[in-house]
């Protein structure tokens, strides 16, 4: 288990380097250049962007800017083309909000997700198996930008109710219980829709293992026993269903960060999609670099995470 | 078995209780506002130091926080801000061989001028050591001192040219601009602002190490000087009018920065300013908001609005939600949209002509686009009415030039081309362009063919680009339209001036000054003259214009210049489009300082030359008035 571990680690390493500097040059080699004076601006004379690029490295063939890059990145000095700050704490102001975002997503779309797999599963074949497929598919269908517009239009047209950012502004609010309802509003609206495709497709997996489990034999002794029948769903197939379910959370966490940058820029959320969709159009290289390097980490602890989990739960597995 | 149901059922349940709890409290919430004004801005200000930054987004937070030492009021004049006072005058050194020569000459100044030239502005006539005579005058330029060479020359008496590297002049004309400033003014922190301030700024902006946006306006700046902590004395090497424009910038604090390296202020000072303005900073959350409070210590007394937010909105509908939803106080809107807010009467519309037109540049470097005729071929063969009328639905007006409108330089009597196809057409067939086989023109067997560029993510240009295609079909040009991410357009094409036509638009302020954008030396790489355009004529306007102080001779060669330059389209100017702000009816008022010391007029918010909000630290919100107190406190300065 440990060397497991260690082996794992090791060649993440080795993986984030490559990463680095494929994400590099991705970043450097799209057409385009930093020119972080907004449009066209004649005031800005040749000497100051002269000074800009010689700040930045970017006057450097490429090879070196990555290795300037590099360099900055691990001793903390890389600071970002738009405002000048150093990158990593860019990226850690956002932390809170992206992972409080991602983190109630998850959470929706794995509670409903199973609530509705085990539902579909139980009445597989009847008419409440087909609404719920239904639905499914028409949430993994429907772009996620697409319902996040339709339902900020109803919400502001219909009712009023502000929906973005974090919090509501300039209200005065009559005590500290509104001020939390608020701050929870905020976050289960982008944070339900944002779950919606994860939560559709968690329910179908669960379904397809659950129908599975319960063709198995041990399922059909413990009907034999004369358990009644919810015993026998919660107690013998879900148990035996949710195996790949929980292997899977892992993989959700970067996969969701990434997937977040609409729906970020809808709700103006501040999160990390938002920070690196203005990044790739400011060509704020340093911020690209990093934020690419730790997604990359990310998923690889995300990866780490998941085979670790899916040991934990089946016995039957064995890290080597 | 029960703990699995309890978290199979109760979790989802849970949140569902949640959401609708929430979402009843955001639906019942009293929509009782706080004394706080919100404003919407599409992109994250990159920088609060204002020497600095370099867009609208960073300007518009520090324009709250910040003073200049001048600033224009309601009718776009320009008054004193941290400065009462203003005086300009120039100093002209002539030299010669001798001491007896310099005497003579003085004495000829003193009384042949006097008696003569009482049109020549002479103060006074000084000899300076080493054979020099300073003569001082009372207004800057070179006419009056150009004159006075011509008259020693006459009375033969001889001077000695200066040699500055290869340039030799008659006499060196040095303009100075002497400020007074105010003696009641703090810093957010308490300290009182002096000259020390102004000396610091204006070194940090010259300061390669900071490399200031502003700095390209300080580049004919010799020396500044503070002979009291409330005068400052600027001398420049030689006229350039729009120098006094770059005195509304703002001023930063010298006890705060002067010891610290440049490098250090991006996590010292660049994101929690101290300043001299209405509002102080009180914190910022990145991608959300920014927060100014009021400075209750204001030079012109207290703000009346508790605090002032800047919300950072990614694009345009969000802002719209936000606005709808009270989230942010005003919104512009969409020509698009304008109708349908105009007609509903919970609204208050603000529409002015704005700064900013619309262009088609054409490469001159090209030898299709060379031919005068063809460009005028071109301009008539748009159909810019018809633009105006389809792409921002009638808000706006045809440019005619360089100027919009809302300058006090424009030339109303400059005429825009007429959209006529036949006299298109004809000027093409002038031009050697017969109708080829396919419709499309030919002349020496090329076609009549380009390539008109746009930048992607802005609608009224690409629907520019299609028209213009559509249009020039019409008469047997054939026009490629591609569209590019604006860094791409900017690295690719214009920096390296390598394109046919390309569509964009200038926003240039209130300043005369566009030698960057038309003079012939400005046509290098990642040069702002990008289209090649040379003129000696408008050379020489240009070159007069940023030395010339007089109002009257300033409208005289702008009106020139905004006419030649039309008159060669080199670009085909399109329009200038309206801009129009939308605020809850009776959001706010405004309750400003009079003319009088002392007296304080309220009055609705209404629409001004500067536009509606340039006095924005003076608005109020009719459910909070000002209260007795505070305008006690504010009668007494």
């Amino acid at each position: 288990m440990t060397s497991f571990i260690i082996r794992r680690l090791a060649l993440s390493v080795v993986l984030l380097f490559i990463i680095s500097i494929i994400s590099f040059f991705i970043v450097t080699l799209t057409p385009g250049s930093p020119y972080p004076w907004g449009e066209l601006n004649p005031k800005i004379s040749p000497e100051v962007k002269a000074t800009f690029r010689k700040k930045f490295h970017l006057d450097q063939p490429l090879p070196t800017q990555y290795a300037f890059i590099m360099r900055d990145l691990f001793t903390g000095n890389l600071r970002s083309i738009k405002d000048d700050r150093p990158v990593m704490s860019r990226i850690l102001e956002r932390l809170p909000a992206t992972l409080s975002l991602n983190f109630t997503a998850i959470l929706i779309s794995l509670s409903f997700g199973t609530l509705l797999g085990v539902y579909a599963a139980r009445y597989a074949g009847h008419w409440q198996d087909m609404a719920s497929s239904f639905f499914a598919f028409l949430f993994i269908a429907l772009p996620g930008f697409w319902i996040s517009y339709i339902v900020a239009i109803v919400l502001v047209k219909n009712f009023g109710v502000p929906i973005l950012g974090t919090q509501s502004y300039g209200i005065a609010f009559p005590n500290e219980l509104a001020v939390i309802l608020d701050r929870i509003w905020h976050l289960l609206l982008p944070a339900s829709i944002l779950a919606l495709g994860g939560f559709a497709a968690q329910s179908r997996y669960l379904r397809a293992t659950m129908i599975e489990t319960t063709r198995e034999g041990y399922i059909r002794t413990a009907h034999a026993k004369g358990l009644s029948e919810e015993v026998v769903l919660y107690k013998h197939a879900l148990r035996n269903s949710i195996r790949p379910l929980i292997a899977g959370i892992g993989m959700l966490l970067p996969a969701m960060i990434s997937g977040s940058v609409v729906i970020e820029t809808i709700f103006a959320y501040p999160g990390m999609g938002r920070l690196g969709y203005e990044a790739v159009l400011e060509r704020d290289y340093p911020t690209l670099v990093a934020l690419n390097f730790v997604l990359a980490a990310l998923i690889l602890l995300g990866n780490l995470i998941s085979d670790l989990l899916y040991a934990a739960v089946d016995p039957r597995v064995r890290l080597e | 078995m029960r703990t699995i149901r309890l978290f199979l059922y109760g979790i989802p349940i849970l949140l569902i209780v949640l959401l609708v709890a929430a979402f009843l409290n955001a639906t019942f919430l009293s929509v009782a506002k706080k004394n706080e004004m919100s404003i919407g801005t599409i992109g994250e200000p990159s920088t609060l130091n204002p020497i600095q930054q370099a867009d609208s987004a960073s300007s518009e937070v520090g324009g709250m926080i910040f003073n200049g030492l001048l600033k224009y009021n309601q009718n776009l004049e320009v008054v004193g801000d941290l400065a009462t006072n203003w005086e300009l005058s120039q100093e002209t050194t002539f030299q010669f061989a001798t001491e007896e020569e310099a005497k003579k000459a003085k004495s000829f100044l003193d009384i042949f001028a006097r008696t003569n030239h009482p049109d020549w502005p002479i103060t006074s006539t000084e000899l300076a050591p080493r054979t020099k005579l300073i003569i001082r005058l009372s207004e800057p330029g070179y006419k009056a001192s150009e004159a006075i060479a011509q008259a020693l020359r006459d009375k033969e008496i001889y001077y000695i040219p200066f040699h500055n590297k290869s340039v030799v002049t008659s006499f060196l004309a040095e303009p100075i601009i002497h400020f007074t400033l105010r003696r009641d003014v703090r810093w957010h922190d308490g300290i009182p602002f002096t000259s020390a301030d102004i000396l610091f700024t204006y070194k940090a902006i010259i300061n390669p190490r900071v490399a200031s946006p502003r700095s390209s306006d300080f580049e004919l700046v010799s020396s500044v000087t503070a002979p009291t902590p409330y005068e400052v004395i600027v001398r420049y090497k030689k006229p350039f009018s729009p120098a006094l424009l770059s005195w509304m910038g703002a001023i930063l604090p010298a006890h705060l920065l002067e010891n610290i390296e440049p490098s250090k202020w991006a996590d010292f000072y660049n994101r929690h300013p101290i300043g001299t303005g209405p509002f102080k900073f009180d914190s910022w959350k990145t991608n959300e908001y920014i927060r100014l409070v009021k400075n209750t210590d204001y030079y012109l007394g207290s703000p009346w609005l508790d605090s002032v937010v800047f919300r950072v909105l990614p694009d345009p509908l969000t802002l719209r939600l936000a606005f709808e939803t009270h989230q942010i106080d005003f919104w512009n809107v969409d020509p698009w949209a304008v109708k349908s807010f105009e007609k509903d009467k919970r609204f208050d519309l603000f529409s002015s002509s704005g700064n900013m037109y619309n262009y088609i540049g054409w490469n001159l470097r090209r030898p299709l686009f060379q031919d005068l005729r063809v460009r005028k071929a071109l301009a008539q063969a748009v159909n810019i009415p018809q633009m105006i009328k389809y792409i921002i639905y009638g808000r706006g007006v045809q440019s005619t030039g360089i100027f919009t409108p809302k300058m006090w330089f424009f030339d109303p009597r400059v005429k825009a081309l007429p959209y006529n196809p036949t006299t298109a057409r004809t000027l093409l067939d002038q031009a050697g362009w017969k109708p080829g086989s396919d419709g499309i023109r030919v002349k020496d067997g090329k076609r009549l063919s380009f390539t008109l560029l746009a930048n992607n993510g802005n609608e009224i240009r690409r629907d520019i680009a299609t028209l213009v295609q559509d249009d020039l079909k019409q008469v047997g040009v054939e026009v490629k339209v591609e569209i590019y991410e604006w860094a791409v357009l900017l690295k690719r094409f214009v920096n390296k001036g390598e394109f046919d036509a390309i569509v964009l638009g200038w926003g240039l302020g209130n300043d005369f000054d566009q030698y960057a954008i038309w003079h012939s030396s400005q046509t290098h790489p990642e040069e702002l003259n990008f289209v090649d355009y040379q003129n000696p004529e408008v050379d020489h306007l240009l070159s007069d214009l940023r030395q010339e102080y007089s109002r009257p001779e300033i409208l005289k060669l702008a009106e020139e210049l905004q006419q030649t330059i039309y008159n060669d389209q080199p670009y085909l100017f399109l329009f200038v489009p309206e801009s129009t702000s939308v605020l809850w009816k009776n959001s706010y008022r405004l309750r400003q300082p009079g003319s009088k010391a002392g007296e304080w007029i309220d009055s609705p918010i209404t629409m001004t030359k500067a536009g509606w909000s340039y006095n924005m630290e003076w608005f109020y919100r009719p459910e909070y008035p000002p209260k007795d107190s505070v305008l006690g406190n504010n009668l007494k300065r």
